[in-house]
């Protein structure tokens, strides 16, 4: 729980939930697990207020309770974490995912479970089913079957799950607030360990509903919809069997997806297109067998492997071969070989690709900031992990004047290490050797922090853009608004000339920069985001297997 | 420490194993803290471009602005002016929707978190699970005057019977008033004694004002 990421946090929430939600979920997250009546006297913030953030919080998953320390009848505490706030920054890489796996239905039940956090598979089939009747031509909508088909694929490959009941949740009886398919809830409220969605067997079970019909379109009549979302309330409290059966996002299923789409393209930039989709089988094969912090995939054999090749590629048995030994022999070392039955037994190595895509995020950081030849001295440090400052002029092949200097550069901005090895007992510096090193993982969580901390300052800068030329925009919508207005109506052109013209010639290109500015500050996010994800995934993965 | 010669100048590291020959001119030193901004070398590489980066970013910023018209974002009551400023009609107020009330499944929520009905946008709330004493001395001084209203009634109906319904309501409004006052003299203090009767001096004197010709020493 860095600085920097609890300021990106902070900001993240003041974006998405209100200014209000930042300011408890700061707190939350600087002071560890506290009650409500210590939020309340800590923020300052009335009441109600701080109720409310903390059911926003709860619905979104970014926070947890539990009975507090002390024992059943102390307060219960609520506990917030930086990881789960910051998913907020790979949203639309999930949503995109979802498009290009599931179409467009399932790109907007990914986006509406990801707006709402938690909910019942029937209001999101209907929400998602209006939504997309609201796009299509007249006359046609939506069926909610074919939605639910949807959302059930969605299930099955694990990329939604159900929302595990809570130990210590107020209501009428702990049994009755989990789904009756569960098992029994634990009768004590469990303090030290926190139940996972995944700790519950039917996790991944579709309930049985009764929902049948299909999407409706809102008139486009300003009336009819507030008559009609006046008794929308009342007559859509039919109950479709399925109350109290909560879904949410899996992210951990994307991140796996992730990682997997990370070694097909590097094999694919490295190697080629069909040692990428050899690669792209293997994982395919082993998606359900491998477990999501398993240091390789199970073996496979050469024959199953040729059994499972995509039917558009017809290569034969012997050019497999060649290609799988390949990709054992790159020094990358994707694939693996473990053992030779069956034609020799293949695994594809993902803690070691994770950390040699890690290693080339580090490198090309170091190329792009201090140019190549001190990327030549950071790649030597990484592979002969120590050596003196002369044998780095002589390997490196540079003038050691420059050598020196750029040494000296790294090693102020952290990147490289000073080892020192003493000859003598005392320190002497005549009598000691300095080693110059890199160790990769201190270094990735530096650079890490670093990504949170450019986030945190795009953000912070489209904030301040935006809130400079706040009479502009305000200005330019409601121009707009009287554009929309008056053509529905049919206006004359010359009107809507007339109308246009309010808004002059440099205003225009000022708002046409601040548009500009502010696309490239938000896709440089979506960037960085990718980074910060490939890096998360090394420091996680080592630092579990350590 | 190791770098103390007598008189003779020594650096606190050995010269020539970290590279620094004799007669090297060493780099100037730094006398305030470096720049901000400072000029860069290596400019970084442009942005990816692409279908993929513009349907992404397209999706992020829809995905913030529907994030703010949902009940999920909560802002806080706009503090009241001391003046109604003449701007206050045409800021523009969102039009609330039933999409904006909204009831978690308080099944899942710790019971303390639960609010009789969840306000909409502002933050002006109507809570009443809190029970705070104002909301019981609120309740018996309403009950307070009731009784004694209905006792009042009771009373005119059978003294006289010619008074005119608005002389009674008027009556029954003033004594009410007067009641009221009465009420928060006697229990505003929580004393035995009403406090009208009790004639604490302020009064003293002050009927001296009148007659300006004699000056007050």
């Amino acid at each position: 729980m860095t600085l920097q990421e609890v300021r990106l946090c902070g900001l993240l929430l003041r974006e998405h939930f209100g200014e209000v939600v930042e300011k408890v979920g700061k707190h939350l997250l600087r002071s560890g697990a506290l009650n409500l009546r210590t939020i309340i006297n800590e923020t300052g913030l009335p009441l109600d207020l701080v109720k409310k953030c903390l059911c926003v919080l709860v619905q979104h998953g970014a926070c947890v309770f539990s009975s507090g320390r002390k024992g059943p009848g102390s307060p219960t505490e609520y506990l917030t974490s930086c990881n789960r706030i910051l998913r907020i920054l790979r949203y639309p890489r999930y949503i995109y995912t979802a498009k290009t796996l599931y179409g467009d239905t399932g790109e907007l039940i990914i986006e509406e479970l990801l707006q709402r956090g938690h909910m019942t598979m029937s209001s999101t089939v209907k929400t998602v089913a209006d939504r997309l009747t609201q796009n299509m031509e007249e006359g046609r909508s939506m069926e909610y079957s074919e939605v639910s088909s949807a959302f059930s694929n969605l299930v099955e490959t694990h990329f939604l799950q159900r929302c595990p009941p809570q130990p210590g949740a107020g209501g009428k009886d702990k049994t009755t607030a989990a789904p009756t398919d569960n098992p029994a809830t634990p009768a004590a409220p469990a303090k030290t360990t926190l139940q996972t969605a995944e700790s519950f067997p039917d996790c991944y079970k579709v309930p049985h509903m009764t929902l049948s019909g299909r999407g409706k379109r809102q008139l486009s009549t300003e009336e009819g919809e507030d008559q009609r979302n006046a008794k929308k309330p009342r007559l859509d409290t039919a109950t479709h069997g399925d109350e109290g059966i909560y879904w949410q996002v899996n992210y951990e299923r994307f991140h796996l997806h992730f990682r997997d789409q990370a070694i097909i393209s590097a094999v694919a930039n490295k190697l080629d297109q069909t040692s990428s989709e050899i690669v792209r089988t293997m994982l395919r094969m082993s998606e359900v067998t491998t477990s999501p912090t398993a240091h390789c995939t199970k073996p496979l054999s050469s024959n199953e492997i040729f059994r499972s090749l995509p039917s558009s590629y017809n290569i034969a048995r012997p050019i497999l071969d060649q290609y799988l030994t390949l990709l054992v022999d790159d020094p990358m070392e994707f694939v693996g070989k473990a053992g030779e039955s069956g034609g020799g037994m293949y695994v594809v190595n993902l803690h070691r690709a994770l950390a040699n895509l890690a290693r080339a995020t580090l490198e090309s950081v170091v190329q792009e900031r201090f140019g190549s030849r001190s990327a030549r001295i950071f790649r030597l440090l990484l592979r002969k992990r120590h050596l003196e400052q002369k044998q780095v002029e002589d390997f490196a092949m540079i003038p050691a004047k420059e050598a020196k200097d750029m040494l000296y550069t790294l090693l102020s901005e952290n990147l490289v290490q000073l080892q020192e090895i003493p000859k003598t007992p005392d320190y002497a510096p005549s009598r000691t050797f300095y080693l110059y090193t890199v160790n990769q993982l201190p270094t990735a969580r530096m650079l890490l922090q670093n990504c949170h901390k450019t986030v945190a300052n795009l953000i912070e800068r489209r904030l301040f853009e935006t809130k400079e030329s706040k009479r502009l925009l305000e200005k330019s919508q409601r121009i707009e608004a009287i554009l929309a207005s008056l053509q529905a109506s049919g206006a004359e052109p010359e009107q809507l000339q007339e109308v246009e013209e309010m808004i002059t010639a440099p205003e225009k290109q000022q708002l046409d920069s601040l548009k500009l500015h502010i696309n490239k500050l938000d896709s440089a996010e979506n960037q960085v985001d990718e980074t910060i994800f490939l890096l998360e995934s090394y420091i996680t993965g080592t630092a579990s297997s350590t | 420490m190791a770098g103390r010669g007598r008189g003779r100048r020594m650096m606190s590291f050995s010269v020539d194993a970290v590279g620094i020959n004799r007669g090297d001119t060493l780099p100037p030193t730094i006398q305030q803290p470096t720049p901000a901004y400072p000029a860069m070398e290596n400019k970084p590489l442009p942005l990816a471009a692409g279908e993929e980066a513009e349907y992404m970013l397209a999706l992020k910023q829809e995905f913030r602005g529907a994030m703010r018209s949902l009940p999920c974002f909560i802002q806080p009551a706009a503090p009241h002016r001391d003046v109604e400023r003449y701007s206050d009609k045409y800021h523009s107020s969102e039009p609330t929707d039933s999409l904006i009330t909204w009831t978690p499944d308080w099944r899942s929520l710790p019971r303390e978190l639960r609010v009789a009905r969840l306000p909409r946008r502002d933050g002006v709330s109507v809570s009443r699970s809190v029970p705070s004493g104002q909301i019981r001395q609120v309740k018996e001084k309403e009950e307070i005057l009731l009784k004694l209203e209905s006792l009042e009634q009771k009373e005119q109906q059978g003294s006289s019977e010619e008074e005119e319904g608005e002389e009674k309501k008027k009556q029954e409004e003033e004594e009410a008033e007067g009641e009221e006052e009465y009420d928060e003299e006697e229990f505003g203090e929580e004393t035995d004694y009403i406090m009208s009767y009790f004639d604490n001096g302020e009064e003293f004197g002050g009927d001296s004002d009148e007659n300006m010709d004699e000056a007050v020493y």
